[in-house]
C-alpha cells in the first residue's frame, strides 16, 4: 500500500511539474499583444474620439473572439489625449513609459497628433491615426501614418466639384478650427486655380449659435453657391437652417460635418439637396455594411460612418502586421509592414501608404442630402452621387 | 513659507517626543494636507518612475509658476483675475513665433514669418512682451474692482484667445505652430526631458524667490493692505493704483515666462491650450492651495497635477469611460474641498 501511494505521489508531482511548466511557457507566448490608443475622449473632439475608441474596441473583440492573432489576444490601452498638444504629450508618455507600448493608434485631433508626433518620431514609436486630417501631419515623420485623408485632398476635390458644377462666384463660411480652416483654404485655393472667384468669406468661433449677421453679409455679395466648413455639427446644421430662412435658395456645398445626424436634425428640410464632399463608405462595399451593422448591434447608434470604419480598419491592419512581425515591441518591423501593406477593408479596396505615411488609393465621394421623408437611419439622410471629378 | 518652517519645527518635535506630537497634530489639517499631497507625489514618482514621472514633473513646474504668479494678484492683492491665461498665451506665442523653424510647404496660402531665434534670445522678449501687454491692459483695469474686475479679466481672456485664433498670418490660427526651439547654451542642448525638467525647476525656484522677496518686503505689505482696505491705505498717502499696476505687470511677466517654457517644452502650440477653461482651472488651483500663500500655490499645483495624472491608474474603469470619469471625480473633489475648507489647503484668507 505504502509503495503504491508513494509512486502515486511521484506521478502526481511529475504531472504537476510538467503542467506548470507548460502553463508557464504558454503564458510567455500567449500573453496579449498590447497596443496603445490615444483619442480625444473628452474635450473638443469628444464626438470623434468616442466613436473611434468604440470602433477599435469592436474590432479587437471580433479578433479576439475569432481566436486572436496566431493564438495571442490583442489588448488596447486607451488614454485620453483631449484635443491639444500638452495632454497628448502626457498621454503619450504614460503609454510609452508606463505601459511600454511601441505602437499607438490615434489621435482624433490633429493638434494632439502634432504635439505627440515629434516624440514618437524621436523615440521610434509608431503613431497610426484614422481621423487626423491636418496636412502638416504628412511631414511629421517616418513613424507617423494615417488612413484619414488629408484636408488638402478634400479641398482639392471640393474645388473640382464646384467648378464642374458650373459655380463661378463662391461664398465661404467656416468655423475657426484647424480642420475647418484647412478645408476652407484648400478648397478656395483649388477653386481659384481653376478660375473661380471668392466673393465673400466669413469665419466664426466654435461656440457661435447665431449666424444671421454673417450670412446676410455673405448673401449681399450675390454668390452662385455657398460653401460651409464646420467642425461641430450643431453649427453646421444651424447655418444651413438660417441661410434658407434668410431666403437663399442657391446650392450649398459642405464638408462632412454639416450633414452629420445631429446637423440634419437641426436643419430639417432646409438641408435637402446640400452636397458634401467627403470620404464616404461605398454603398456597394459589403464589408462596410457589415461593420456598420455590427457597430449598431453593439452600441445602438451609428455616427460618422467613415471615421468609424477608418478606426475599425486601423485595428485590422495592425493585427495583420502583428501577425507578420509577431512582436508588439518591434516598431521598426511594424513600420516597414505598413509601408508594404495593401489593404481592402471598410473604407476602401486596395489602399496602401506612400513614403510619407499618407494613405493612397482612397478618394472622396460627393454626397447629396435627401428630403426628410426619405431619410432613414440606414442611409444616414443622404445618398452617394459618386466619386469627385479630378482635374 | 511659514508652513515650510512649521513643517521643520514639526520634524524636530517628532524626534523629541513622538507621542505628544501625535496628540497635538491629529487635528492639524494643514499638516495632513502637506503630508498627503507630498507623500502621494513621492509614492507616485517611486512607483511609476522614469519618463512619465518626468513629464508629470514638467507639467507641475509650469502650472506651479502660473499659480504662484496668479497668487500675487489674487491672493496677496485681492484682485480676482480670470484672465491670466491670456498672458500665458502671449508668452507662448511670442516664443513660438520667434523661435519656430517650420516651413509649412503644404498649405502656405498666407505668408507666415519665420525668425528662427534661439530659445534664450526669445525668452526675455516673450517675458517683456507679456509685461507690456499687461501694462496696457492694467491701466484700463485699474479703474475696476471686485466683481467688475472678474468680468473685465474674463473679457481679456476671450480677446486673447480670439487673437491667437484669428491673427492667422502671425499665429497660423487653428493650425498651430510647430518646431519650436528647445533651449541650448553653447554645446549644451536641453533636448532630453530630464534636462528640461531641471531647467523648469530652476525657473520655478527663481519665480518663487522673487515672489517671496515681494511678499516679505514693504511693497508686499502695501499689497496686503490694499486687499484688506484700499481706501484705508490711500489715506496714508499711498498711490494704490501704482502698486496694483506694478504687481499686475510682474505677475503677467511670470505667466509669460511659464508660457514661453510651455511652448518650448511641447514644441507645438495651438489656441486650444489657452481657452478660458484653463484659466478657471488655474484660479481653482490657487484657491485650492490657499490664497496669499506661496507654499499653498506650489501645493495646489502639485495636488491638481497628481490628482489628474494619478487618476489614469484607477484600475476598474472600462476604457471608454476613463476620460469622462476622471473629470467628474476631479470636479467632485474640488467642490468638496471648497465646501469643507474654503480657505484652501494651507491658506490664510478667504475670498
Amino acid at each position: 500500500m505504502s509503495s503504491i501511494s508513494a509512486k502515486r505521489i511521484v506521478a502526481i508531482a511529475l504531472i504537476a511539474v510538467f503542467a506548470l511548466a507548460a502553463v508557464g511557457c504558454g503564458e510567455e507566448e500567449k500573453g496579449p499583444f498590447r497596443i496603445g490608443v490615444m483619442e480625444s475622449v473628452t474635450g473638443a473632439g469628444e464626438t470623434y474620439g468616442t466613436v473611434a475608441v468604440q470602433a477599435k474596441q469592436l474590432a479587437v473583440d471580433e479578433i479576439n473572439a475569432a481566436g486572436g492573432i496566431n493564438g495571442r489576444m490583442l489588448e488596447l490601452i486607451v488614454e485620453d489625449s483631449k484635443c491639444n498638444a500638452q495632454d497628448a504629450i502626457t498621454a503619450y508618455n504614460k503609454l510609452t513609459d508606463v505601459d511600454e507600448v511601441k505602437i499607438i493608434l490615434g489621435t482624433s485631433c490633429s493638434g494632439a497628433m502634432l504635439g505627440a508626433a515629434p516624440l514618437a518620431e524621436r523615440e521610434g514609436v509608431v503613431m497610426f491615426s484614422g481621423l487626423a486630417t491636418n496636412p502638416d501631419i504628412a511631414e511629421a515623420g517616418d513613424y507617423i501614418f494615417r488612413t484619414s485623408l488629408s484636408d488638402a485632398t478634400v479641398g482639392v476635390d471640393t474645388g473640382n466639384v464646384l467648378w464642374a458644377d458650373g459655380i463661378r462666384n463662391l461664398a465661404t463660411i467656416n468655423e475657426s478650427t484647424d480642420y475647418a480652416e484647412g478645408v476652407r483654404r484648400t478648397t478656395t485655393a483649388q477653386f481659384e486655380k481653376l478660375g473661380g472667384q471668392i466673393v465673400a468669406a466669413e469665419s466664426y468661433p466654435s461656440d457661435t449659435t447665431d449666424f444671421r449677421t454673417q450670412l446676410t453679409k455673405i448673401l449681399s455679395a450675390n454668390p452662385d453657391a455657398l460653401h460651409i466648413a464646420a467642425q461641430a455639427e450643431a453649427s453646421g446644421g444651424t447655418i444651413i437652417k438660417q441661410v434658407r430662412e434668410l431666403g437663399y435658395d442657391g446650392p450649398i456645398y459642405a464638408d462632412v460635418v454639416p450633414i452629420g445626424t445631429t446637423a440634419l436634425e437641426i436643419a430639417g428640410e432646409a438641408a435637402t439637396g446640400v452636397k458634401a464632399i467627403t470620404p464616404d463608405l461605398d454603398p456597394a462595399n459589403a464589408k462596410a455594411q457589415e461593420v456598420l451593422a455590427a457597430f449598431r448591434a453593439e452600441y445602438d447608434y451609428v455616427t460618422l460612418p467613415w471615421f468609424l470604419g477608418s478606426a475599425y480598419d486601423n485595428v485590422y491592419i495592425t493585427a495583420e502586421c502583428l501577425k507578420k512581425t509577431g512582436d508588439d515591441q518591434d516598431a521598426d518591423g511594424f513600420r516597414d509592414c505598413l509601408y508594404d501593406i495593401t489593404w481592402s477593408g471598410t473604407i476602401g479596396v486596395d489602399y496602401s501608404f506612400d513614403d510619407k505615411g499618407e494613405v493612397v488609393g482612397l478618394s472622396n465621394a460627393v454626397l447629396e442630402v435627401l428630403p426628410v421623408a426619405e431619410r432613414t437611419e440606414e442611409n444616414g439622410g443622404y445618398r452617394v452621387l459618386g466619386a469627385a471629378p479630378t482635374n | 513659507m511659514s508652513i515650510a518652517t512649521g513643517a521643520l519645527r514639526n520634524l524636530q518635535d517628532v524626534a523629541r517626543d513622538p507621542r505628544s506630537w501625535w496628540q497635538r497634530s491629529k487635528g492639524n489639517i494643514e499638516l495632513w494636507a502637506n503630508l498627503i499631497v507630498i507623500g502621494w507625489a513621492l509614492v507616485f514618482m517611486l512607483w511609476r518612475g522614469g519618463g512619465f514621472a518626468i513629464t508629470v514633473g514638467s507639467v507641475f513646474a509650469i502650472w506651479a509658476i502660473l499659480a504662484v504668479s496668479l497668487n500675487l494678484v489674487v491672493g496677496y492683492t485681492g484682485l480676482l483675475s480670470v484672465g491670466h491665461i491670456g498672458f500665458f498665451g502671449v508668452g507662448a506665442y511670442a516664443m513660438a513665433v520667434l523661435s519656430s523653424n517650420a516651413s509649412y510647404e503644404q498649405l502656405r496660402t498666407e505668408a507666415i514669418p519665420t525668425f528662427g531665434w534661439p530659445f534664450f534670445a526669445a525668452l526675455p522678449f516673450s517675458v517683456i512682451l507679456a509685461g507690456l501687454v499687461a501694462l496696457v491692459v492694467g491701466v484700463a483695469f485699474n479703474r475696476f474692482r471686485d466683481d467688475i474686475y472678474v468680468l473685465v479679466s474674463f473679457g481679456f481672456a476671450v480677446i486673447a484667445f480670439t487673437t491667437f485664433l484669428s491673427w492667422r498670418n502671425l499665429t497660423r490660427g487653428a493650425f498651430g505652430i510647430h518646431e519650436i526651439a528647445r533651449p541650448a547654451i553653447g554645446p549644451l542642448v536641453f533636448e532630453g526631458e530630464l534636462e528640461f525638467l531641471a531647467l523648469l525647476l530652476v525657473f520655478l525656484g527663481l519665480v518663487v524667490l522673487i515672489a517671496w522677496l515681494i511678499v516679505t518686503s514693504s511693497f508686499g505689505r502695501v499689497l496686503t493692505a490694499i486687499r484688506e482696505d484700499e481706501e484705508g491705505i490711500q489715506v496714508f498717502g499711498y498711490h494704490t493704483t501704482h502698486y496694483k499696476l506694478a504687481i499686475w505687470v510682474i505677475s503677467a511677466m511670470m505667466a509669460g515666462l511659464a508660457g514661453a517654457l510651455l511652448a518650448s517644452w511641447s514644441t507645438f502650440i495651438d489656441p486650444n491650450s489657452f481657452v478660458l477653461l484653463e484659466s478657471v482651472l488655474l484660479v481653482s488651483i490657487v484657491i485650492l492651495g490657499g490664497l496669499a500663500s506661496i507654499w499653498g500655490s506650489l501645493l495646489g499645483a502639485l495636488a491638481f497635477v497628481m490628482l489628474e495624472e494619478g487618476m489614469r491608474f484607477v484600475p476598474f474603469l472600462p476604457s471608454e469611460f476613463i476620460g469622462q470619469i476622471r473629470q467628474v471625480i476631479l470636479g467632485i473633489l474640488l467642490v468638496l474641498l471648497m465646501l469643507f475648507r474654503p480657505q484652501g489647503l494651507v491658506g490664510r484668507f478667504k475670498l
